[in-house]
């Protein structure tokens, strides 16, 4: 039964992306893949701005231009694009992801994936439209349209796939540690390459490494009767212990990881006691922002606010009692957030891309969420990384000369700008 | 439907985000899913904003849909209550325009007290340009109101907007020119103007509207509505910037002559100069000078916005004496006046007007020119054909928002063109010059291939190789120029006096690696010296 943590849902009026820009990793990840976005111009945009513009390097993927004179049709015509591309990219899988035009149009997705779709190179449907998905949400819906292809392994393979896309760096990290420890591994889903899909069964274990996958952990229980692992993700050293151990006692295998606890937080003390009595304030959307939270409240600070997009009771059971006591929040609304921030003078604001400059403009200490999705953080290898990412940011702000609030450092720099600039921070 | 990866243009919810981000006491809502709010990232990254842009996204999400909710009238209740605005423009977007709903019932529903515009902004027949221009258009339809002119005589410079290209430093270069001849600001707009500034838009003597993409229809509006005369050039460029300054003089008096009041005369030109007492604009000198000797012959590629391809093109020709290979623009609604103005420029051959980046990048391909002047997919496009580019038009990069004055208006702007010009094209020369003696022993360590690096975190760990989704502003995909590493030092050969002086003739920034080719010549054939016989030899074996 999952635990009844408490959690308050606002209203949703806060900044952010759409599933889109999960693209942004997974096509790098899965090496022969495309993503084509049945999309318009404000989804070419969003992709060109929030992907880092301009990446010339032939990126592999592109957007289905609905233009006026297609918003008519049902169903749209794409497969003379899918030529295209498996001419120029010659990919093993295409995704063809939604977006909300063609939802609003009614497109019937699967059917028009099944059209275009070869045994040689299938076209996988994949929902991610901003009506629906947020940030790296579209990862679960990848991950769920890749599953029928992993071969089914029969019941008596018992070994570990671990779940969500991580770079090479870190899956070996988490294979080598598997190994030490005793734990026979079948692969990671997604995989470096379309044919390289681990086997999963009913005596597959799944250890999911991001806390953004709850659909397919869900749908890998349903459909091929394997176990989720039940534990904290593996971030910093409280996270790494639980994960391993708990990973460990599906094996049958009883470690104890309290000594490796204890070096690894003894290893970055200079950064927890910077960290100690801080306030920090949650205001992210990357949905990675309860595992951060619970982290850096065992490592001494307090956690005035955790909001995140998107809570669930059942995959995110762990975390939620490792951060009873702490004020939860889906969906928040960003004003209320901003008043929270000045009522109870947080030290340091985990924003988002779009909300950092402002933020820091108001006087406050705000860290981009975003770089935790990009950073190495997973693992035992990661902790040195995870809570650098914290107090780089403190450290900086300590080191600069102070500005203080001062408009006249930000005169003339943006033209809408209020000229009183309204203090989130007492000075 | 096309296969679409970058686009030069931003979609209409971003034009109304850049107009609403230029005023004081606005706000943009845009009722449109979640992901559309990515527009707001442009502004607080590109242009390092340091309070919240004028923008909200009042979401509609896949549940709103299925119950028929509108959030709506609630976002305008929540945005008047923390933001204070006097106007609130709300728009739809790509896919909420197709539910055909009512947004002005919706609007008027939720009982805000502050002036609500829904604009009529369908992103399948405008994109950014068109929409900032409508919208800013409108405005001054909505709020202008008849009054007595200034007593002094006034100006207003209509264009300047929030991510405009390079649009902070053109409006300093301009007041800059109206300080010197003594004429008074009245309002710039967008950039910085409140909704009462635009009611003061009549009491100036002239419009000011130097772009073409965003200001000339609402100057064109106030000539109609008002009799404000419109000047709508753009100086660009030292013989463009006197004509500019002629007209506007010009135009002043007619209004002091009217008035009865005393005429506005042009003081000395040394009077434009940052110290009050040099040349303007140092160009023409330039222009003249033995090293731009270098500049003859070298063919440029312009292509961009309708503004600054016309006044690249034209400065490039007019005042560099180079030869302009092609020139177009992705504007294609103003395709036609750009085509108009480079007449004599470039033929009907010689003219593109695509959208299109790849059918841009073909032609640079083709031309191979010595300068691409271009937004940044030129840029990329030049570094994938190993051409000079400069950028002169939008979309930008973080790297062009650069902290220094660097106008593209007015004396100091011709200034600012002609150094990125020079710099541009000399680094390329000296490759052309490396490549013209050969590069045997010059290691060039190959094109970095473009990776889509997002920013290095800042504690300089390794970036997660997966990591791309950066803010605009943390795309820096690509690195340095290679550097060139000299041939190692064997023996070298002695160098005559007659060689030493030949060698002199070369332009200094290639000389060590002549120096160096030149020697390794000598070794490979066993010369203890260097004579002028041996370097001659050696420039004719190399391939000059
Ligand atoms: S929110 Fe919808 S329309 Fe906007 S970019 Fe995302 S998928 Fe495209």
């Amino acid at each position: 039964m999952p635990p009844k943590a408490s959690f308050t849902r606002e209203d949703g009026l806060y900044h952010s992306f759409c599933g889109l820009v999960s693209v942004g990793w997974l096509y790098q990840k899965i090496k022969d893949s495309f993503f084509l976005i049945l999309g318009t111009h404000t989804c070419a945009h969003l992709l060109q701005n929030t992907l880092g513009v301009m990446i010339f390097a032939r990126p592999r993927f592109a957007v289905s231009l609905l233009e006026e004179g297609d918003l008519s049709s049902s169903q749209p015509q794409i497969a003379d694009q899918i030529d295209e591309i498996k001419r120029e990219h010659r990919p093993s899988v295409i995704f063809l992801l939604s977006s909300c035009t063609p939802e609003v149009m009614k497109v019937e997705f699967e059917g028009l994936a099944h059209s275009v779709s070869t045994p040689e190179v299938p076209v996988l449907f994949v929902p991610a439209s901003g009506l629906d998905y947020t940030f790296a949400q579209s990862e679960d819906s990848v991950l769920q349209a890749l599953l029928p292809f992993c071969p089914v392994a029969p019941p008596d393979d018992r070994r570990v796939v671990f779940l969500g896309s991580v770079n090479d760096a870190i899956a070996d990290d988490f294979a080598l540690e598997a190994a030490r420890l005793g734990i026979p591994v079948a692969g990671f889903l997604p995989a470096n390459h379309f044919h390289e899909l681990p086997p999963i069964g009913p005596g597959t274990v799944i250890a999911p490494l991001q806390p953004f996958l709850p659909k397919v952990a869900n749908q890998l229980v349903n459909e091929r009767e394997c176990r989720v692992l039940s534990s904290l993700f593996p971030f910093g050293p409280d996270g790494c212990r639980a994960f391993w151990e708990d990973l460990a006692a599906e094996f049958g295998l009883t470690v104890d990881l309290s000594e490796r606890e204890a070096a690894a937080w003894e290893r970055i003390s200079a950064h927890t006691e910077l960290l100690r009595g801080k306030k920090v304030f949650f205001a992210a959307d990357t949905l990675l922002e309860l595992p951060l939270a619970r982290f850096l409240r065992a490592a001494g600070a307090e956690v005035l606010e955790c909001s995140t997009p998107y809570i669930n009771r059942r995959f995110h059971s762990r975390e939620l009692k490792a951060l009873e006591g702490v004020r939860l929040v889906e969906q928040a609304n960003f004003e209320r957030q901003l008043r929270s921030i000045a009522d109870e003078q947080a030290d340091l604001v985990i924003s988002n891309i779009i909300t950092a400059n402002p933020l820091i403009g108001r006087g406050v200490v705000a860290k981009w969420g975003t770089e935790f999705i990009f950073s190495p953080i997973h693992g035992w290898a990661g902790v040195n990384t995870l809570v650098g990412l914290f107090t780089r940011a403190l450290r900086r702000h300590a080191q600069l000369d102070p500005l203080g609030l001062d408009p006249v450092w930000t005169a003339g720099v943006m033209p809408s700008a209020p000229r009183e600039v309204i203090p989130l921070q007492r000075q | 439907m096309r296969l679409a990866y970058w686009m030069y243009e931003g979609t209409a919810h971003h034009g109304v985000g850049r107009i609403m981000n230029s005023m004081r006491g606005v706000h943009a809502v845009f009722h449109a899913p979640q992901g559309d709010d990515y527009v707001t990232t442009i502004f607080t990254m590109l242009e390092r904003t340091p309070a919240f842009p004028a923008m909200t996204t009042s979401v509609v999400s896949g549940t709103d849909l299925a119950r028929g909710t509108i959030r709506l009238p609630e976002t305008l209740r929540q945005v008047e209550a923390s933001r204070h605005p006097e106007l609130i423009v709300v728009v739809a977007s790509c896919s909420t325009i197709l539910l055909q709903e009512n947004l002005e019932i919706a609007a008027r529903s939720s009982g805000v007290a502050c002036d609500v515009l829904v604009y009529d902004a369908n992103p399948y027949r405008m994109a950014e340009t068109s929409a900032a221009d409508g919208l800013f258009t409108e405005l001054v339809k909505k709020y202008a109101s008849a009054q007595p002119l200034t007593t002094q005589p006034s100006v207003n410079i209509l264009g300047p907007s929030s991510l405009g290209f390079h649009a902070r430093h053109d409006l300093i270069a301009l007041r800059r020119m109206l300080q010197v001849l003594g004429v008074a600001v009245n309002v710039v707009a967008p950039w910085g103007a409140s909704v009462d500034d635009l009611r003061r838009l009549p009491a100036a003597w002239l419009t000011i509207a130097p772009y073409r993409e965003l200001g000339g229809r609402a100057a064109e509006y106030l000539e109609a509505q008002f009799g404000t005369t419109a000047l709508r050039e753009a100086p660009i460029g030292v013989q463009p910037t006197l004509r500019w300054l002629d007209a506007l003089v010009a135009g002043l008096n007619t209004v002091a002559a009217r008035l009865g009041a005393p005429a506005v005369t042009l003081p000395p030109l040394t009077a434009f100069s940052l110290d009050g007492m040099s040349a303007p604009s140092n160009v023409p000198w330039f222009a003249r000078t033995a090293d731009m000797e270098s500049f003859a012959g070298k063919s440029a590629f312009v292509f961009g916005d309708a503004t600054h391809t016309v006044g690249v093109v034209k400065f490039l020709a007019d005042e560099l004496g180079m030869p302009i290979a092609g020139a177009g623009t992705y504007l294609l609604k103003e395709a036609d006046w750009v085509r108009e103005q480079l007449e004599g420029y470039v033929s009907d051959e010689q003219f593109l007007a695509t959208d299109e980046f790849q059918t841009v990048a073909a032609r640079m391909a083709e031309l191979r020119p010595e300068l691409v002047c271009g937004t940044q997919m030129e840029r990329h496009s030049a570094r994938r054909y190993d051409l000079n580019c400069m950028v002169i038009a939008p979309p930008t990069h973080i790297e062009n928002h650069l902290l220094a004055y660097r106008p593209f208006l007015g004396f100091d702007g011709a200034d600012v063109i002609a150094d990125e010009v020079y710099t541009t094209c000399t680094l390329g020369m000296e490759k052309h010059l490396i490549d013209l003696f050969g590069d045997a022993g010059l290691e060039h360590p190959d094109e970095p291939v473009e990776q889509p690096v997002a920013a290095a975190p800042p504690n300089g760990a390794e970036p997660h190789p997966q990591a791309t989704l950066a803010g605009p502003a943390l795309a820096v995909a690509e690195m340095a120029t290679p550097t060139t590493v000299a041939a190692p030092t064997v023996l070298a050969p002695v160098w005559r006096h007659d060689a030493e002086a030949m060698l002199k003739k070369v332009p200094f920034f290639v000389r060590g690696r002549v120096r160096t080719n030149v020697e390794k010549y000598a070794r490979e054939r066993g010369y203890a010296e260097i004579t002028a016989e041996v370097l001659l030899a050696a420039k004719e074996a190399i391939g000059a």
